[in-house]
């Protein structure tokens, strides 16, 4: 029932975002907005690209795309390109702190930058999950799937980082507050921020050996899904699969996993990256436009709690079928 | 017969230009077609972004000098990229604890100079490969700055390392003026100086140096520990360009290196590594990866045009060396 239920909240969120873009006044026409994205190899990052991109194009504005192959470094170099060029306005999808000296010289320049999933005080305005949300279920979906007691293990490099990860991983542990059966091992797991999957992998591989068989109940990913994707595969190579796995985003490729039958991948919460990236480019226009924004914009999350649930909104997020 | 051998020269003297012209072209393409990319400040920004690369390829040129220019048994560094982010590292960490800069720049330094030594000991007196013990190096080095930066970003917003990044002398950024003394200062030691013919001499031909009494072993190893020393100037350009030190950057910095350093090779008149060949093949490249960005070409494409680019001027070079 509960699947049915979340199908149901993800098609009203999408008819009630529908008369965004029905939004007759708003136009781009005659702007160039540079669109910077920190990578294009991930289905997170490539979605709220193709969403930003889309809609501008849509709204009659021309696009400058720059992609920082997954390097923080290059993405923030890629801004000075955007400022150089003269754009109108700048969307700016994730990156590091290396970012903010960047969004400060575009503001001094007098060119407005929306930030995705990156709150920044040069920022007019950034659009994101509900990260509170997010941290919170998975927190409370994690203790239930270990029955509120256990060790667990994070994978958690950007806590400090991004400020998205703070939210997400700091409510996770928040929650955890309350269940004083479960302990958090220490030292943390670092995950690399490209290649995660494989290096994800390696570490949980390190980890078991470790950990002998009943001494470890879950894997938990702080911030985003890659990771679980290497997390998994190593539970089965290693054959134990018993320990539960979860983590943040819910991009097809992570929700495929969790729907075969007998995966330890038993929790996630799905965001709506093209969405999102719409979102920011609508953000654009109403400030064009002369609206007023708001410091953030939040878009809908689907909470993802077992196999059903993974079918479900996988369907419902129009990733296709897996019955 | 006279008539076709002189035409068979001046078509291989035409392709021996033919990387200059293909990359003239393309720079005037890009001219054309993106906007503001003939001005100063694009200019700045292209000599900005090209800083790090251009640190490394100073040193990588030295060890190319010093051991010969065959990839493979000659001379080479790949752990300079490694060696800057182990500098960049250690100054982020020590910073952010309130340590005062010169401490973290000494502590920094006694650290990339032990990677230099070590590569010279295992090259010269153990005699292995540099290709691979600077590989090895490579991956050895990143793994000691993740246990050091626990693989973690970490900001950092010192004074000193914000006047790289954003501080002006003369007119000139304080980062470009710095780069410049740096590579200005390599060049007169490779080029100017006794000790710098004997490294050139000892690269340009190994046999016959020894037979003039030359300490080859010994010239190849302190070129491997100037190139960690460009690696240890590279580490705080890391910092300022990107305001704190970011896990990965070393991956793309010893790709950008390598390319940038062998592409150098094809500008010069005998095809061989140079520090100025290396130093125009840092900026030519940062220079079209930035002109194909502003002239907003889709970026599921950049990298394939940019390999794609390099490749051709790279066969054309090897053609031209073929003739010869």
């Amino acid at each position: 029932m509960r699947n049915y239920i979340s199908a149901f909240a993800v098609m009203v969120g999408l008819t009630a975002a529908a008369p965004a873009f029905a939004d007759g006044h708003l136009s781009l026409e005659g702007k160039t907005i540079g669109v910077a994205v920190v990578g294009t190899q991930h289905f997170w990052d490539r979605e709220a690209f193709n969403g930003a991109t889309s809609t501008v194009e849509k709204l009659g504005g021309t696009v400058v795309p720059v992609d920082g192959g997954r390097d923080n470094q290059v993405h923030a170099d890629n801004h000075d390109i955007l400022l150089n060029n003269e754009v109108d306005a700048v969307i700016s999808i994730l990156g590091d702190g290396a970012v903010e000296p960047k969004f400060e010289a575009l503001k001094n320049a007098g060119i407005p930058v929306f930030t995705v999933d990156h709150p920044s005080p040069h920022a007019m305005n950034n659009t994101t999950s509900d990260n509170y949300y997010m941290g919170t279920t998975i927190g409370r979906y994690m203790a239930d799937a270990i029955g509120g007691q256990g060790k667990v293990a994070v994978f958690n490099a950007f806590e400090n980082a991004l400020r998205i990860c703070g939210i997400r991983a700091g409510l996770w542990k928040y929650v955890l507050q309350d269940y004083p059966g479960i302990e958090i091992v220490q030292p943390e797991l670092a995950e690399e921020f490209a290649n995660a999957p494989e290096d994800a992998r390696k570490k949980t591989l390190d980890l078991l050996s470790q950990y002998p068989e009943g001494t470890l109940d879950a894997i938990h990913v702080g911030c985003w899904d890659q990771p679980a994707i290497g997390v998994v595969q190593a539970l089965e190579e290693a054959g134990r699969t018993d320990i539960v796995v979860t983590a943040l985003d819910g991009g097809p490729d992570t929700l495929e996993i969790m729907a075969e039958d007998g995966s330890p991948f038993v929790a996630n919460v799905a965001q709506q990256p093209n969405l999102i990236g719409s979102t920011s480019a609508m953000n654009v226009a109403r400030h064009f436009a002369g609206e007023a924004l708001l410091p953030q914009t939040y878009v809908d999350v689907v909470p993802v709690n077992g196999q059903a649930e993974a079918k479900a909104t996988y369907e419902a997020l129009g990733y296709g079928s897996l019955n | 017969m006279q008539t076709k051998s002189v035409r068979h020269r001046g078509t291989r003297e035409l392709a021996g230009y033919l990387p200059l012209i293909i990359f003239a072209g393309v720079l005037v393409y890009i001219s054309v077609n993106a906007p503001n990319f003939l001005t100063l400040r694009n200019l700045e920004l292209i000599l900005m972004q090209s800083l790090p690369v251009v640190l490394v390829c100073a040193g990588l040129g030295v060890v190319v000098m010093a051991g010969g220019d065959d990839v493979v048994s000659g001379g080479i560094d790949l752990s300079i990229p490694a060696t800057a982010v182990l500098s960049a590292g250690i100054a982020a960490v020590m910073l952010t604890q309130g340590w005062p800069l010169a401490v973290c720049g000494i502590a920094a330094f006694i650290a990339c100079m032990i990677v230099g030594l070590l590569n010279a000991a295992l090259v010269t007196r153990i005699g292995m490969t540099p290709l691979l013990t600077t590989l090895a190096m490579f991956v050895a080095v990143v793994g000691v700055n993740n246990v050091i930066t626990s693989s973690r970003r970490i900001n950092v917003d010192h004074p000193f390392i914000v006047a790289l990044r954003a501080q002006d002398v003369l007119g000139i950024p304080l980062g470009i003026a710095v780069v410049a003394a740096v590579v200005a200062v390599i060049y007169f030691a490779t080029h100017k100086t006794r000790w710098g013919l004997h490294l050139q001499a000892a690269g340009g031909g190994r046999d016959a140096a020894e037979i003039s009494g030359l300490p080859v072993r010994r010239l190849l190893g302190q070129s491997f520990v100037l190139a960690a020393f460009t690696g240890f100037i590279c580490g705080f350009f890391v910092l300022a360009r990107g305001s704190g030190s970011s896990p990965g950057v070393q991956d793309n910095l010893m790709l950008e290196m390598v390319l940038a350093t062998f592409l150098g090779a094809a500008f010069s008149a005998r095809r061989v590594v140079t520090m100025w060949g290396a130093v125009l093949g840092a900026v030519l490249v940062a220079a079209i990866s930035i002109g194909f960005k502003s002239m907003g070409v889709n970026v599921f494409w950049t990298g394939l045009i940019k390999g794609s680019l390099i490749v051709v001027v790279v066969a054309f070079s090897a053609l031209a060396q073929r003739g010869r």
